[in-house]
């Protein structure tokens, strides 16, 4: 599998893990470390980060030896993600944030609005923007119009497993922007959907609950590993295109009639 | 080899109470003389530890689909030991401690019906043909709790599952502590560097100092705290029988009922050392779920919002260390799961100590 670069770092692992919701954070660990992955996300939202009061998780996650990609998680507006990533990059010394601004409680959609212009401040602040975003592509084109070079859409809303929703949309996206990083983000439930997105051509893959979730979460994140590993050889091998007529592998010339039943 | 004939323990919250009164009880009841001496940081009048906070219940199945197979062994010892030790202790005291073994409730808004789905999925993976875990109808849930909302069409009953008062246990606890000989000494903080010590005593009179402070001791173990925070809830409008728990896509909550027409709601789950109070997001969580179970809840009274922490090792599992070379020990560990894995853990290290 070809490494890939965000915000000029290669990385040799498309699998991005989140590190909320397991059982233990020795799980999240053994996961981790199951998944080979080499970046791995962080909410801090919740832990009270004015005191650093999540130094042990954060140690935990530190110690995975991943690039730490902090993340605003549980901001509903631009303000409220900008502090949080400017405590993010003051508490773990990197610049890079995962941008989330949600825009609905209930389907914690990405707010488009609150996104562009959180993105825009960042990135005058001298943040690396990933941001979550959904998969239209006018709010896209905005967002790297403010200057992200990196784009997370969703395959699905946050922790619902449903898959690649809106295939027409992300291959919009993906012959569009063709020379984007562009990482599916959020509501992924199985490994085949997350080779399926490999297949079509994304850059990686980005998931937490299908993992912390599983009834043995290191397994899963291996079996995740494996399928993002094959989409992407899938898709740099070259996929045939899919055709009506059938064609046998096995040229029948020669092959005595009487074997045909 | 006997158990050693003097014991200095630190941590007056439920571990270090309930081997307090259990070496004092099983020396008296083997006619021996022992010194059992509890060492507390703070006040008792003003307890801070997280058995106060906790909500008490012994839910061997609801636990083991949020950890190990090993947890639920573990608890399904204690669910054997409760009632014989409270029965013991009731004995002795003016209040008799509650214990509830009518099992716990687990149910889920019917939009979030996979997540009871879920449940009963995991449950599964991790008991298999031990899964005593029966699924209800709406009516047959009625039956048992009338005053549950219409809305839920379906729900499990886990039985067996219990709860108990754990604010009279600990009163009970210390009051029969000190009637059995043994001392409380409040305001005195035992640290263990790695001999114990403690400001104007002299723990080398001890031959055993047991570490169960929980998470006091996270300067000299690798423990951390994971906040919790609850709610406490009073209406004479609603009554419980069992434990109810609620599955939802992003929280996991439980109502126990408490005696005085009051109810325990809990708990949030945070990876934060953060013991400030609760926060008006986890207010509004843990209000939703009341809300969702019975829409008179509206008009409870909320009476007590407490946060706390839970001792807990980075794979959430309890543990037991021993030197006797050096006269300590330590029990911590105990993660959300205090009141479940406690009495297993206690005997497991008492008999540890007669057979070493």
């Amino acid at each position: 599998m070809s490494a890939f670069t965000l915000y000029g770092q290669t990385f040799n692992s498309r699998f991005l893990l989140g590190t909320a919701l397991y059982s233990s954070p020795q799980a999240m660990v053994d996961s981790v470390k199951a998944a080979q992955c080499n970046i791995v996300t962080l909410g801090l939202r919740r832990q009270n980060p004015q005191e650093k009061d999540g130094q042990a998780i954060w140690s935990a996650i530190r110690d995975t030896g991943c690039t730490l990609l902090p993340n605003t998680a549980g901001c509903k507006s631009a303000k409220e993600a900008v502090n949080l990533a400017e405590m993010s990059r003051e508490i773990f010394n990197t610049s890079w944030i995962k941008l989330e601004v949600i825009g609905d409680d209930y389907n914690l959609q990405p707010c488009p609005f609150g996104l562009v212009e959180a993105a825009e401040e960042l990135i005058k602040r001298g943040f690396q923007v990933l941001p979550y975003c959904t998969d239209d592509l006018a709010v896209c084109q905005r967002l790297l119009d403010v200057g992200c070079q990196v784009l997370m859409p969703w395959g699905a809303p946050i922790g619902t497993g449903q898959g690649l929703l809106n295939r027409y949309n992300l291959r919009t996206l993906r012959e569009r922007l063709p020379t984007t990083p562009l990482i599916i983000d959020a509501g992924l439930g199985a490994p085949s959907q997350a080779c399926e997105a490999m297949e079509m051509g994304f850059d990686g893959v980005l998931l937490n609950t299908a993992v912390a979730k599983a009834q043995q979460p290191p397994i899963m994140a291996k079996a995740f590993a494996s399928a993002i590993a094959a989409g992407r050889a899938a898709y740099e091998s070259g996929l045939m295109v899919k055709r009506q007529t059938a064609s046998p592998s096995t040229p029948t010339i020669g092959q005595p009639f009487w074997h045909q039943k | 080899m006997p158990i050693p004939s003097s014991i200095a323990i630190a941590g007056a919250g439920l571990v270090g109470s309930l081997l307090a009164w259990r070496l004092l009880e099983d020396a008296q009841q083997s006619g021996l003389k022992r010194r059992v001496e509890l060492f507390e940081k703070s006040s008792l009048k003003y307890p801070r530890a997280a058995a106060h906070t906790a909500a008490a219940m012994i839910s061997p199945l609801s636990e083991v689909v949020v950890s190990e197979r090993a947890i639920y062994d573990m608890g399904i010892c204690s669910l054997g030991l409760w009632p014989q030790w409270l029965s013991t202790l009731n004995k002795h005291s003016a209040t008799p401690v509650a214990y509830n073994n009518q099992g716990s409730l687990v149910v889920a808004h019917p939009s979030d019906e996979s997540e009871l789905e879920q449940f009963a999925q995991d449950l599964h993976f991790h008991l298999q043909h031990e899964n005593t875990a029966t699924w209800l109808t709406g009516h047959e849930l009625r039956q048992r709790e009338p005053d549950l909302s219409q809305q839920f069409n379906r729900g499990l009953l886990l039985p067996d599952e219990a709860f108990l008062d754990n604010r009279q246990l600990m009163i009970n606890l210390h009051q029969r502590i000190v009637a059995l000989g043994g001392k409380i000494h409040e305001n005195a903080e035992m640290q263990f560097q790695p001999q114990a010590v403690c400001d104007g005593f002299d723990l080398s009179r001890f031959a055993l100092c047991v570490d169960a402070r929980g998470v006091g001791a996270a300067q000299s173990q690798a423990v951390r705290g994971v906040r919790g925070e609850v709610l406490w809830v009073q209406t004479p409008e609603i009554k419980l029988q069992h434990a109810v728990r609620l599955m939802h896509p992003r929280y996991k909550l439980y109502i126990v009922p408490k005696p005085n027409n009051s109810f325990i709601v809990g708990a949030t789950e945070i990876e934060s050392q953060d013991s400030s109070p609760v926060s008006v997001q986890s207010m509004m969580e843990l209000c939703s779920a009341l809300y969702t179970l019975n829409p008179a809840f509206a008009e409870a009274r909320i009476i007590e919002l407490d946060a706390n922490l839970r001792p807990s090792y980075l794979n959430n599992m309890p543990a037991i260390h021993h030197q006797p070379q050096q006269g300590t020990a330590s029990i911590n560990g105990l993660y959300r799961h205090g009141y479940l894995l406690a009495p297993h853990l206690i005997a497991q290290f008492i008999d540890s100590l007669k057979s070493a």
